[in-house]
């Protein structure tokens, strides 16, 4: 039986809690903290380490798996979690780091110390407020998708028989054959991604490799993906922003 | 007799107090005449003022030149008559005749009397004269008098017209408002001025009243003397010629300079101290004139985001916060502030903000559960169906902003936590659905919702033609049943109401709204 991948949580507030709770389906959770007084809910479900940030804290065998291992950047204070980003990317290159940052300001400052992706509280929030009184229905149909179990999917799938589109551009390719899904965008081997009718989809033709992401229902996107290729699980040391 | 006349005068308040039409007219004079936030105020103000500059008009140019008939006739009754008419209907408006006799009645009903028909007359009078007695009141009443133009110098009245433009320019109000605030210091620079003055005046008199060289001969030029002299006017009419006039001259020049500057500075801070509350006034007019708008309670980091979102589609904000900082922040943001407590409910008397017509949304955005369910409850409370959305801290209040009528929840904490399960699973799907939330990217996802129109010309999906507008049909939300149908099948029915859910490049949307919306292209 495969190993369940790790997650460490750097931090004890309630966003890290509840990244917690999200996540531990998939990985085994693992809480550092400053202080050994520091309650975490639920304290009996998760291993609680303690860190000093101006200190040598590195207990490195519980970073060297970076294939398996995820670290979640959560403490309050910005400049701490900058400095606590650096820290890791200075000494693990290949550690996938996730931080979330109050503002824009913070934002930039977490990719410049090596962040693989940030997530800014305000501006999600915001964007989710805005969502919600201007596009409704988008919203909710969009947050069934991504968020609760709805029988809608996303699914990013790997091209493998790129010559059955005989050079076709996606842009131009009749998705409708497909019954059920919904074709939303291209990702190209380079990382960049395109919507299916941007100009660039319109002068590209499809490579074996290419991923497609598309919306429908879980049998339709298997049915999809026989036809196109393989869903693609991506690796996150795969993934740059 | 007096017993009938009583009856007779209860039994006519009681019905014009019952009758509608009545009611209604009452309710229309009054908003023209004492309104300012009645949107037609401002024609009736415009076309009085109107009236006002045509009377000055031909009383200027009556002096050397003879007036065209016609134009003295409307001058002098037309006119005066309109003017007639506004006073009575100002008389009439202010002060209500039939709430003085009802009360009355019904007051001497529960101590078992017969009415008090003189004590009633008494209180109307009163009332009536109370309104008279206002200065504003007795200018109309002397813009009238030109009415009688026989009189030759009843003519003259037809200065009061002029004064009668302080009633119909507001900026005006507010200078009487700004000079009352300093009151005990302007009677005190003008008893010092006063003073200063008869001191001067009989000094000069006495000195110079006897000097055949002078031409202060009586007491009245000595008065003249010093007020010209005192303002720091100096005409040079009349000049002292002895020593001690002209020392007495050097008193009141320099008392004159720290007179000016006394009430220079008196009418700078008055200004100054009352220069935000105008500021706010104007504001809440501008508010007012305001058709749809949001209504964010508390300036907050996210309130700061979601503004951003809003002025990107160009949307009416106004923010109300309790910190005095964080309003002004606001301000030199661009944002309409006013400093007012969320909580609040003489907050929304003052805004003079209709739920109804003008809130599109409330949303509560103070970082502070507490906050955001006393303004959520405060707003509930004045409306039942505005849309509220709030912010929660902690979600053991959740139910508690349920219970204060909050629509829409959001717990930012419980988003992130979404996110970011997503984001570890399916990175780049999560990446694409972001995308187009994203106010940066050029693709979005929009609503269209089905007209009529729309659903006559295009009455099923294989019609719409999307493909050819580069747009991606995700589903249709079906107004019967309210259910989403992704993906649908080209002969499903659309319906007035329903909305399709695109995803393109927002020109091409537009473009394909557009296309929806031309009867005559489709027709071709």
């Amino acid at each position: 039986m495969q190993n369940k991948k790790r997650a460490l949580i750097f931090g004890s507030n309630k966003y890290a809690i509840e990244i917690a709770n999200s996540v531990q389906s998939i990985y085994d959770i693992e809480f550092f903290v400053t202080d050994e007084k520091e309650e975490i809910e639920f304290s009996g479900r998760y291993v609680k380490n303690i860190f000093d940030l101006s200190d040598d804290w590195y207990n490195v065998e519980k970073f060297e798996d970076t294939e398996n291992t995820i670290v979640f950047c959560v403490l309050d204070e910005e400049a701490e979690n900058v400095f606590l980003a650096i820290s890791l990317r200075s000494n693990f290159k290949d550690l996938v780091l996730v931080a979330i940052a109050a503002n824009k300001e913070s934002v930039s400052k977490l990719k410049m110390a090596g962040v693989n992706k940030v997530i800014p509280i305000e501006q999600t929030t915001a964007e989710i407020i805005s969502d919600i009184i201007h596009n409704p229905i988008a919203s909710k149909v969009l947050h069934g998708i991504l968020y609760e179990k709805s029988d809608l999917k996303l699914a990013q799938i790997e091209v493998e028989n790129a010559e059955m589109f005989d050079g076709e551009f996606p842009a131009d390719i009749d998705w409708s054959r497909y019954q059920g899904v919904v074709v939303l965008s291209i990702m190209h081997k380079d990382l960049t991604t395109e919507f299916i009718y941007s100009s660039k989809a319109k002068r590209t033709p499809l490579k074996n490799g290419d991923m497609i992401i598309v919306v429908g229902y879980e049998a339709d996107i298997a049915e999809f993906e026989k036809q196109i290729g393989r869903r693609k699980y991506v690796n996150w040391s795969d993934w740059s922003w | 007799m007096q017993h009938f006349f009583s009856r007779l005068l209860i039994s006519l308040a009681y019905r014009l107090r019952s009758s509608q039409s009545y009611q209604k007219r009452r309710r229309f004079f009054y908003n023209l005449l004492e309104n300012d936030n009645y949107k037609y105020k401002k024609y009736f103000d415009f076309f009085m003022i109107f009236l006002i500059f045509v009377s000055v008009f031909v009383l200027i140019r009556e002096v050397h030149h003879h007036v065209n008939d016609a134009l003295m006739f409307v001058n002098n009754y037309v006119i005066s008559f309109i003017f007639l008419v506004e006073y009575l209907l100002r008389l009439w408006v202010n002060g209500s005749v039939t709430k003085i006799i009802i009360e009355q009645d019904e007051h001497d009903a529960m101590l078992g009397r017969e009415f008090q028909l003189k004590k009633a007359l008494s209180k109307i009078v009163k009332m009536k004269l109370s309104y008279m007695a206002q200065p504003k009141a007795i200018v109309d009443l002397l813009a009238i008098m030109p009415f009688f133009h026989e009189l030759r110098l009843l003519r003259l009245f037809v200065l009061f017209r002029v004064f009668k433009l302080f009633r119909y320019t507001k900026s005006f109000t507010g200078l009487v408002s700004v000079l009352a605030s300093k009151k005990f210091e302007f009677f005190t620079l003008f008893l010092f001025t006063s003073i200063v003055i008869f001191v001067s005046s009989v000094l000069i008199y006495v000195i110079e009243g006897n000097n055949p060289n002078s031409n202060i001969q009586n007491f009245f030029s000595a008065i003249y003397w010093s007020v010209v002299t005192l303002s720091t006017v100096g005409f040079g009419d009349i000049t002292p010629v002895s020593e001690e006039g002209r020392f007495v001259t050097i008193f009141i020049i320099i008392s004159g300079v720290g007179v000016l500057s006394f009430f220079t500075s008196l009418i700078v801070s008055a200004f100054n101290e009352r220069l935000d509350e105008f500021k706010e006034a104007k504001t809440i007019e501008n508010i007012a004139k305001l058709k749809r708008f949001y209504l964010i309670c508390g300036y907050s980091s996210i309130a700061k985001e979601v503004i951003k979102e809003y002025k990107f589609r160009n949307k009416a904000i106004v923010v109300i916060d309790s910190d005095f900082g964080r309003v002004e922040e606001a301000k030199k943001e661009g944002v309409t502030a006013l400093h007012l407590k969320p909580g609040s409910m003489e907050s929304y008397e003052r805004l003079h903000v209709d739920f109804k017509k003008q809130v599109h949304v409330v949303l509560c955005l103070q970082q502070d559960d507490v906050e955001n369910v006393y303004t959520a409850l405060t707003i509930r409370s004045l409306d039942k169906h505005v849309r509220i959305l709030s912010l929660l801290m902690n979600d053991i209040n959740r139910k508690k902003l349920q219970f204060a009528g909050v629509n829409d929840i959001i717990y930012p904490q419980e988003l992130i936590g979404m996110i970011t399960k997503e984001l570890v699973g399916q990175p780049v799907a999560f990446e694409a659905i972001h995308a187009l939330r994203s106010e940066n990217s050029s693709v979005k996802i929009d609503e269209i919702i089905i007209t009529e129109a729309m659903a006559q010309n295009y009455p099923y999906v294989g019609d719409l033609g999307n493909k050819r507008f580069r747009i991606v049909l995700l589903g249709v939300y079906k107004k019967r049943g309210e259910r989403f149908w992704f993906n649908p099948i080209d002969s499903t029915l659309l319906e007035a109401g329903d909305i399709l859910l695109v995803i393109g490049y927002m020109p091409f949307i537009k473009e394909f709204e557009k296309h929806l919306m031309s009867r005559d292209e489709h027709a071709k």
